[in-house]
């Protein structure tokens, strides 16, 4: 039924996309999924970012004018996703949003950078989701996934007492590697902590018995295990953990946030997750709270993870770009964004710069799962950023 | 080093699951020399039949609460009916067809299934609980290790002695065991044929549940793709064993699992990314050294 709605709603927009433009709006062009594997992932941001240019809107809209928004579906695949890009941009899109992930929504962001005009991807925690990998015109709404690590490993030293770590890649995407990468860029600033082993597995693996049997084989079990994989490995994984009874804290990037797999391990205590607002109803900032409240409203469900958010900073701080230029044209636009350092925002702050449109270093609030609980009991800010070279390594 | 027990068992219970796998690739290939490559999505069939159809994120869990004694048998049963269904709707009608029009045949029939599945259950994978009491480490000769290895091991030994059984000792063993040999010959001497082939179609099937069963209890997770990376092993498998061999396909499943955890423990961790193409590259050599395959059954020789 949701599949038949959601396509009554792409021909829908379609029709919307190949209508002229009405001169007086804004126009915002979604070339994301909505129908395909991705639309799950794209799908909640989305819904998140109407959030926000429906508020705009009933302020009074963005520069005097109302915010229309046109999509185009990209059914999961790279070439439709360059397609759908050219369809939005063709409907007079002044800011072309893309897919959740590098590789799915860079088709479109390429389309928008040739046609000069800014793109930015939903959720993608690439360093090629931005300047690098697409072009000066291009952002990305989340925290590259290096923050993760880095942030994890930065936390449990200091709040933990945490000096062995092992670490445990899955080596199936570049986001799992990120993960890894900036752990390893944040352990030797950590003084006294040591790396007492390491190993991979893939997200498909049928079993990780012999990556467990390993761990078990240390002299001394790990003060915390850096686990960078994401779904639907990553359950698998944790599942085998646990059931082969190591117990050792288990640090992870924010691919694993959200209560909706807990099921699978239940009781599952000693777990760790960063992320940039808590679903579970105790954010230290109420707004994020009533956010999701509101998100509930129009979506019927709350926010199943912290991924929903990006979709809300990106029109956020994408329209304070426009509010500040007075105008959508591109160059401008993208030089205010530029000026942003440590822009509030209801996810933590944000900063872009001519040499990096993510954020190298970012608020997270660290949630622990205890007893099959999740909930927030600490924030943090890594204590430095992590260098741009040291993320194109 | 880790203890040589905990290894043996962890390649013990991986090669179970591709034993099972390549066993129910087998008994197929073996009657009607067809590569069955809906299998994979047979087995991820299995474990959706536990949810009740919804895209939401958390799933809602419906014959999965079956206690395990009626849970089991009910698995095993999707798996056996959704097999024999597609033997009866698509594979019948390719009975004179050429093998690869039935391989193509059964692509399709994978996709369809596949589909079929994300339309009622999005990509999402969704998290399910599986027989939980299987989810704790036991004590056992001073090592601890997971129930369900334990379990694995001895529910693949179990069902290899069940078969045996009924090849050898039963009418219908004995029709199966003709039809492999020689189909024809075996109908002319009053092999019912239709019989053997949804025979083999229902075992073929219930092993599909069985492997969703282990799969869906060790991972918690439940995705349309699941069944993809096992039934790729198990292809393997019956072509290494050589084709139309069971025994072969069954021996080279457990090699298959023994050689990939093997390479996980030799390989030094910059090579351990590269596990899956050291094991790949093992396959290349075994079939240069034996093309037919470890045990050739009679269907591969006389193609050859």
């Amino acid at each position: 039924m949701r599949q038949i709605r959601t396509f009554g709603l792409a021909v829908a927009a379609a029709a919307l996309a190949t209508a002229p433009a009405l001169a007086d709006d804004i126009v915002v062009g979604f070339a994301t999924a909505a129908s395909g594997f991705m639309e799950a992932y794209d799908k909640p941001a989305q819904d998140a970012a109407m959030i926000r240019i429906q508020e705009i809107n009933e302020a009074g809209g963005l520069l005097g004018r109302q915010i229309r928004v046109v999509t185009a579906d990209t059914k999961s695949d790279r070439a439709e996703g360059a397609r759908a890009g050219l369809t939005v941009v063709d409907a007079g899109a002044d800011l072309v949003v893309v897919s959740c992930d590098y590789d799915f929504g860079s088709p479109a962001a390429l389309v928008a950078e040739s046609a000069g005009k800014v793109s930015i991807f939903l959720c993608a925690e690439s360093i090629k989701a931005g300047i690098q990998g697409v072009g000066p015109h291009s952002f990305s709404a989340s925290v590259l996934a290096a923050v993760q690590g880095a942030t994890m490993a930065e936390w449990a030293y200091h709040k933990r007492g945490a000096r062995t770590f092992y670490r445990l890649l899955d080596t199936w995407t570049e986001y799992n590697k990120g993960i890894c990468d900036g752990f390893d860029w944040m352990l030797p600033r950590l003084e006294g902590a040591t790396l007492i082993g390491s190993d991979t597995f893939v997200n498909d693996d049928v079993s990780i018995a012999a990556q467990i049997t390993r761990i078990k084989a240390l002299p001394q079990a790990p003060d915390a295990i850096m686990l960078c994989t994401m779904m639907p490995g990553a359950v698998s994984a944790i599942k085998q953990l646990r059931d082969a009874g190591i117990t050792a804290p288990i640090l992870n990037g924010s691919g694993v946030d959200g209560s909706y797999w807990l099921s699978a391990v239940p009781d599952l205590s000693n777990f760790f997750v960063p992320v940039q607002g808590s679903i579970y109803g105790d954010d230290p900032n109420p707004e994020v709270t009533a956010f999701n409240a509101k998100y509930r409203e129009m979506t019927g469900s709350d926010p199943s993870t912290q991924y929903v958010y990006p979709g809300y900073v990106m029109i956020d701080v994408w329209a304070r770009a426009v509010e500040r230029a007075g105008t959508t044209e591109a160059a401008a636009v993208v030089a205010e964004l530029e000026k942003m350092r440590d822009e509030p925002t209801l996810f933590g702050p944000r900063t872009f710069t001519s040499e990096l449109h993510h954020q190298n270093r970012a608020r997270y609030l660290i949630v622990e799962t205890d007893q099959g609980q999740p909930r927030v009991i600490d924030e943090w800010t890594i204590s430095e950023p992590i260098p741009v070279s040291a993320l194109l390594r | 080093m880790p203890g040589l027990l905990q290894i043996l068992l962890d390649a013990l219970s991986l090669g179970s699951l591709y034993a099972l796998g390549a066993l129910g690739i087998a008994l197929i290939f073996g009657v009607m020399r067809l590569v069955n490559f809906a299998h994979g999505d047979v087995i991820a069939f299995c474990i959706f039949a536990l949810l009740w159809p919804s895209v939401d994120v958390v799933p809602i869990v419906f014959a999965g609460q079956l206690p395990w004694f009626l849970l089991i048998p009910f698995v095993l049963a999707v798996g056996a009916g959704l097999s024999v269904l597609a033997e009866l709707a698509v594979f019948r009608r390719f009975r004179h067809a050429n093998p690869a029009t039935m391989m193509i045949a059964s692509f399709a029939l994978g996709f369809v299934i596949r589909y079929f599945l994300l339309m009622l259950f999005s990509s999402r994978p969704k998290s399910v609980q599986i027989l939980p009491g299987l989810s704790q480490p036991v004590e056992l000769l001073g090592a601890r290790i997971p129930l369900l290895q334990v379990v694995t091991i001895l529910v693949t030994i179990a069902v290899l002695l069940a078969l045996v059984a009924v090849l050898r000792r039963t009418r219908f063993g004995l029709e199966m065991r003709a039809a492999a040999e020689n189909f024809t010959m075996a109908r002319m001497l009053g092999v019912r044929a239709n019989r053997v082939i949804m025979g083999a179609f229902a075992m073929s099937g219930a092993l599909a549940g069985a492997i969703a069963l282990i799969l869906g209890s060790q991972t918690g997770t439940a995705d349309i793709m699941m069944g993809s990376s096992i039934m790729l092993m198990a292809f393997i498998a019956t072509v290494i064993g050589g084709l139309g061999s069971l025994f072969g396909a069954v021996l080279a499943g457990f090699l298959l699992g023994g050689v990939s955890v093997a390479m996980q423990f030799a390989l030094p961790l910059e090579a351990r990314p590269f596990r899956d193409a050291f094991v790949y590259g093992a396959v290349i050599l075994v079939l240069l050294w034996r093309p037919q395959g470890l045990l050739s059954g009679r269907a591969a020789k006389e193609r050859v």
